[in-house]
């Protein structure tokens, strides 16, 4: 029993502990980091966008010497937007390693590389599990699907438009234009789970230095490349990386875009929508889900037991909310399960749900004693993974709870009772028999 | 402190060295500008921030909002009556005003100038001077009526210069060490006010110390590869908002306004406003209100300055298609995007990328008066496809036009020349190993579809041909040339196709690159990629397949690494598990129970009919009636025992039967053996007698 309260204080914690506070969200400080002051104006009307939806942000120069993330162990800022691709070492006391800390405790990080990205971006990178073309020369270029324009030639502003389908990560909207696309590109290892590639290249895409001729394969080509990848850790803090810092920029988020080979123009292009939407996500306006009233009861009782016995019949229901930006509104899935486990699940069940957030389910508990637990482990693309666990023994049958009248041992209770019958008859015929 | 060197390229995204293509003022700023100057709560929230809107759409030619000019001149008449109004605030209103003339009070100017004069005789900083002499020019400029002139213009000159530095910089005040560009910019400004204040002529030395103070400031410009040339602000944040584009604006803007005033030529090289100007197009489309401002400001007064007056080279589109036959189009503009006098714009030089040597050309662009476009009718002959860097000259047509514009000498510009490159004479063919011998040869169509489907095992060799040739007939070597195998199980091999000269060629022995295929056999898709930044059908060809037959793989063979996997595929419900229950013991049909139960009982109804059949009696009963008594609560002692069994079957559980028996049995014991000791007593008196 202690265990389970340690287990579900742990998990208050982490969702209380987290950066993201559920009392006042809208309310968020974030770190940017500039190469340089000029990336404020001509990045500024992401940085407009971030502040009309209410985040506070704190512009400094990645090689400010007073820059810090922490301070008495507290930190400072809730996310960080590292747009310097090719600092060399951070100010202050920042370097990869505090950066990675920051995420591990559950802030949330976006990452702009470029074609002069430094070693230090790459390691943050490689750290998230994202890889940047080693080649430090390289871009992407891509001959069939790179968008038409007038001064560049050379094929590296890439339209992409190969997006990963998820209503979660990309909004509900579907995304018009192409997004324009020129920097790096990186690979996600397959094993990782946690990384996804929002962006990928097209398969005719490659990486490789557009002004030097190719005498060996280039070790990133096709699909396999991705553009703009999203981490999701395991404890719910969210990163994006992405290979092009102009793609944030102005200028490309009002610049138009024709994709090559295809006839239809793009007054504006998909930049704004993708950088936006995306950037919802990673700042946990959509996809943070949070479990509350978690019961369960016998049926036809309402209070949560402390032991069930076997063979018991039980209810269970939670309620799921999910955070929209301004305030949690029920969550409509139906793929959320509940496990009754010990070991391994002995009962395996999608929950029914009443739409409006409350996920329900009975079953009969399994004929086996021990200390069960009821795990939810929710784990979708994009939408921060839940995962309740609650202990709960169970235990066999009382003595007395047996079946009594067995039919098939009537001819020994029969003869039980017929010899008493006949003990008495013979005592008194005994006893008093003249 | 800002790092520069990033600016251009991010701002510019420019890769290309030396070339580079500067626009002028186009409507992507003026709607930027309408974008970044709309209020967001009905009115701008300072008059300087006002001035600044209203300044950047004159400009730019937009027509201002009405609606507004009336509630701003309101404020503006506020801030020039109210006689505590801060100086910078004072100087605010006046140029609002001087943009917007709203009818003002003659009586509110005339208070205004003697104190601004005061001011000027006692300033101190640099931005007093600045405001006051900037407030009285203005005033100056709208009302004669008002004496605006300054009797100790040279003092006030002299005061000015005495915060200048060595080199050319100025400081804010006496008591800040610090120098900055910016100031030197409000300096030049500042001065350029006062000279045209002065009621008597300003010394001559003055002015020449001015002009070497220019002419050292002008020596700290810094230089991009590009031919662009800028201020780089040393003092980072002075005043909150300064970098090297609003320090080079302000040098741009005092620059300007002081040769507008000195009656001298200032002698400026023309190259480096050029540069300058490059500088400040080059920031693109800024992203904030401030940043566009010093931007079209320093612009504007570079579109009508009396050093020299920029000439931009543009080229709508860099990327030319040899078959579409598109034609070269260059335009000459001002900064602000206004015609050019008239000029010949010369081809000079056309260098190819990889190559060092250029090949000259020297030959005039026609002039197509009703677009104002100079253009090439076709591209010299040898121009194949393939990236150069054209250079251009303009040549203007009067001798005195050269005196007023800056031409920047050659501009040179990076051009792409595109083209359909002929791809023929594709086949794919499989090969014995030994001999060479072709055991099947497939022609390919690499224009349209192809399905071929080969077989090969490890012994035998795949190879692919085909021929490139560019629209002139030259070969060329595309930047991507890979031939793509992919294993069903999603493993790529990817190789480059090699060439000499049109003719490209791969030849896979699969011996070779049995390991490497991790000896994975099974059907291998075949594809084919060809492109290049030239190449306007650049294409991704699947070819077919090939069945490969490779040997199985050894114990210790590399295993194919893992692939990617579909992240919707990794989530997703699991399949639902139910728990399946222990059935329950198989059991008697419940008849052959109960009739088991009829024979168990059996022998009891036999012990009931034995009993009759002996006549069973029960005299010998007590009849006192004390034993009698205690003989009855014994027998109903032992029925409640077992009742209290039968209780004990049907719902007590043992430890209320064992309490209940415990006392049940002291009882028993007790009667019982008053009644045993009774029936004992009486069968010795029965034996005795």
């Amino acid at each position: 029993m202690s265990r389970a309260l340690a287990i579900l204080s742990l998990l208050l914690l982490a969702v209380l502990g987290n950066a993201f506070s559920p009392e006042n969200p809208t309310d968020r400080k974030i770190l940017v980091l500039l190469d340089d002051l000029s990336i404020k104006s001509s990045h500024s009307l992401y940085f407009q966008s971030l502040q009309t939806r209410g985040f506070d942000l704190d512009f400094k120069l990645a090689d400010d010497p007073k820059i810090a993330l922490q301070r008495y162990g507290q930190y400072l800022y809730d996310a960080l937007i590292l747009f310097s691709p090719s600092i060399d070492s951070l100010g202050g006391s920042l370097n990869a390693a505090s950066i990675l800390d920051f995420v591990d405790s559950g802030h949330d990080l976006i990452l702009a590389a470029d074609a002069s990205a430094s070693d230090l971006i790459r390691e943050i990178a490689t750290e998230c599990g994202v890889d940047f073309d080693e080649d430090q020369s390289a871009m992407v270029i891509d001959h069939t699907s790179f968008a038409v324009s007038d001064t560049e030639g050379d094929h590296t502003l890439i339209a992409g438009d190969d997006f990963i389908q998820s209503d979660v990560i990309l909004g509900k909207e579907k995304i018009k234009a192409p997004v324009l696309f020129k920097g790096i590109g990186h690979s996600v290892n397959p094993a990782n789970s946690l990384v996804l590639k929002v962006l990928s290249a097209s398969p005719s895409a490659y990486s490789a230095n557009p002004k030097s001729k190719l005498s060996t394969p280039p070790t990133l080509t096709g699909s396999a490349i991705s553009l703009v990848s999203v981490v999701q850790a395991r404890n719910n803090a969210r990163v994006l990386i992405s290979g092009s810092l102009s793609m944030f920029s102005n200028r490309f988020f009002r610049s138009g875009v024709q994709k090559a080979g295809s006839t239809i123009n793009h007054e504006k292009s998909g930049n704004e929508q993708f950088v936006t939407e995306i950037s919802k996500w990673v700042f946990h306006e959509r996809g943070h889900l949070k479990a509350v009233n978690v019961r369960h009861h016998k049926v036809g009782e309402a209070d949560e037991p402390s032991i069930y016995r076997i063979n018991d019949d039980l209810e269970y229901s939670l309620e799921i909310y999910e955070w929209s930006g301004t305030s949690w509104e029920p969550y409509v899935a139906d793929d959320v399960q509940v496990q009754f486990y010990m070991m391994s699940p002995y009962v395996l069940k999608t929950m029914s749900t009443d739409q409006k957030g409350v996920y329900y389910t009975s079953f009969k508990v399994p004929d086996v004693y021990g200390v069960f637990q009821f795990k939810v482990e929710y784990e979708k693309l994009g939408v921060t993974s839940l995962s309740l666990a609650k202990q709960i023994p169970v235990r066999p049958f009382r003595h007395n709870e047996y079946e009594r009248f067995i039919t098939a041992a009537f001819p020994y209770y029969g003869a039980s009772f017929s010899m008493m019958g006949g003990f008495f008859l013979f005592s008194l015929v005994y006893l008093y028999h003249k | 402190m800002a790092k520069v060197l990033g600016f251009l390229v991010l701002a510019l995204s420019v890769l290309n060295c030396e070339a580079a293509i500067f626009k002028p003022i186009s409507d992507s700023h003026r709607s930027a500008a309408l974008e970044l100057f709309t209020p967001a709560h009905g009115s701008l929230s300072s008059l300087e921030e006002t001035y600044e809107a209203l300044r950047t759409f004159e400009v730019l030619g937009i027509k201002k909002q009405p609606d507004q000019r009336a509630a701003t001149c309101v404020t503006v008449g506020d801030t020039l009556s109210s006689p505590t109004s801060a100086l910078k605030d004072l100087f605010q209103a006046l140029r609002v005003n001087g943009l917007l003339n709203c009818e003002l009070n003659k009586k509110t100017l005339a208070d205004i100038a003697p104190r601004l004069k005061d001011v000027v005789k006692s300033a101190s900083s640099l931005l007093d001077y600045y405001y006051s002499v900037g407030s009285l020019v203005l005033i100056k400029g709208l009302n004669s009526d008002v004496d605006v002139h300054l009797e100790s213009a040279d003092s006030v000159v002299r005061s000015i210069k005495a915060l200048s530095q060595s080199d050319g910089r100025w400081r804010y005040s006496s008591n800040n060490p610090e120098s900055s560009t910016y100031a030197a910019g409000i300096a030049l400004e500042s001065l350029a006010g006062v000279i045209s204040l002065a009621s008597s002529e300003i010394d001559q030395s003055l002015i020449s110390m001015v002009k070497s103070d220019i002419s050292k400031l002008l020596d700290g410009l810094e230089k991009y590869d590009d031919g662009a040339y800028y201020f780089d602000e040393k003092l980072a944040d002075a005043h909150g908002h300064q970098g090297p584009l609003s320090a080079s604006s302000a040098v741009v803007r005092g620059i300007t306004a002081f040769a507008a005033v000195s009656a001298e030529n200032l002698n400026l090289p023309g190259d480096k406003i050029l540069g300058l100007a490059r500088f400040l197009l080059g920031a693109g489309v800024p992203g904030n209100a401030k940043d566009l401002y010093y931007q079209i400001e320093a612009l504007a007064s570079l579109e009508n300055n009396r050093v020299s007056i920029p000439l931009i080279l543009s080229l709508p589109t860099s990327v030319l298609s040899l078959t579409r036959k598109d034609q070269l189009k260059v335009n000459v503009n001002t900064v602000l995007g206004a015609t050019a006098p008239s000029l010949t714009v010369k081809l000079k030089q056309i260098f190819s990328s990889g190559s060092k040597d250029a090949s000259v050309i020297d030959q005039d662009l026609k002039f197509d008066h009703k677009n104002g476009v100079h253009y090439l009718d076709a591209l010299p002959k040898d121009i194949d496809v393939g990236n150069y860097i054209f250079s251009f000259e303009i040549v203007l047509h009067d001798s005195e036009h050269k005196m007023i514009y800056a031409t920047g000498g050659r501009t040179k510009v990076p051009i792409y020349v595109t083209g359909v490159i002929i791809v023929d004479n594709a086949e794919i063919s499989v090969l014995d190993s030994d001999l060479g011998n072709i055991e099947t040869r497939k022609k390919l169509d690499l224009a349209g579809k192809n399905s071929i489907s080969l077989s090969a095992n490890h012994l035998q060799k795949l190879r692919l041909s085909f021929q490139l040739t560019s629209p002139l007939g030259n070969a060329l070597k595309p930047h991507q040339a890979f031939l793509k195998l992919s294993h069903e199980s999603k493993v790529e091999h990817i190789f480059v196709v090699g060439n000499s000269g049109k003719q490209f060629e791969i030849i896979l022995d699969f011996l070779g690159l049995v390991e490497k295929f991790f000896y994975l056999s099974g059907r291998y898709d075949i594809q084919l990629t060809v492109g290049d930044a030239v190449m306007e059908n650049s294409f991704l060809q699947p070819l077919g397949s090939v069945e490969l037959d490779l040997p199985e793989a050894p114990e210790k063979a590399a295993r194919p690494p893992p692939q990617a996997v579909d992240p919707s595929s990794r989530f997703g419900p699991k399949a639902e598990i139910a728990h399946i229950f222990r059935s329950p013991e198989k059991r008697p049909p419940s008849n052959l129970s109960y009739a088991f139960l009829a024979l168990v009982l059996l022998p009891f109804v036999g012990f009931l009919v034995g009993l009759l059949r002996l006549r069973v009696n029960l005299k010998n009963f007590p009849t006192a009636s004390a034993p009698a008594a205690f003989a009855i609560l014994f027998h109903l002692a032992i029925v409640a025992v077992l009742s209290l069994y039968s209780l004990f079957w049907l719902k007590l559980n043992l430890f209320t039967t064992l309490k209940a028996l415990g006392f049940l049995g002291i009882f028993l014991l007790f009667v019982g053996h008053r009644t045993l000791s009774h029936l004992a007593s009486t069968s010795a008196k029965l034996k005795s007698a």
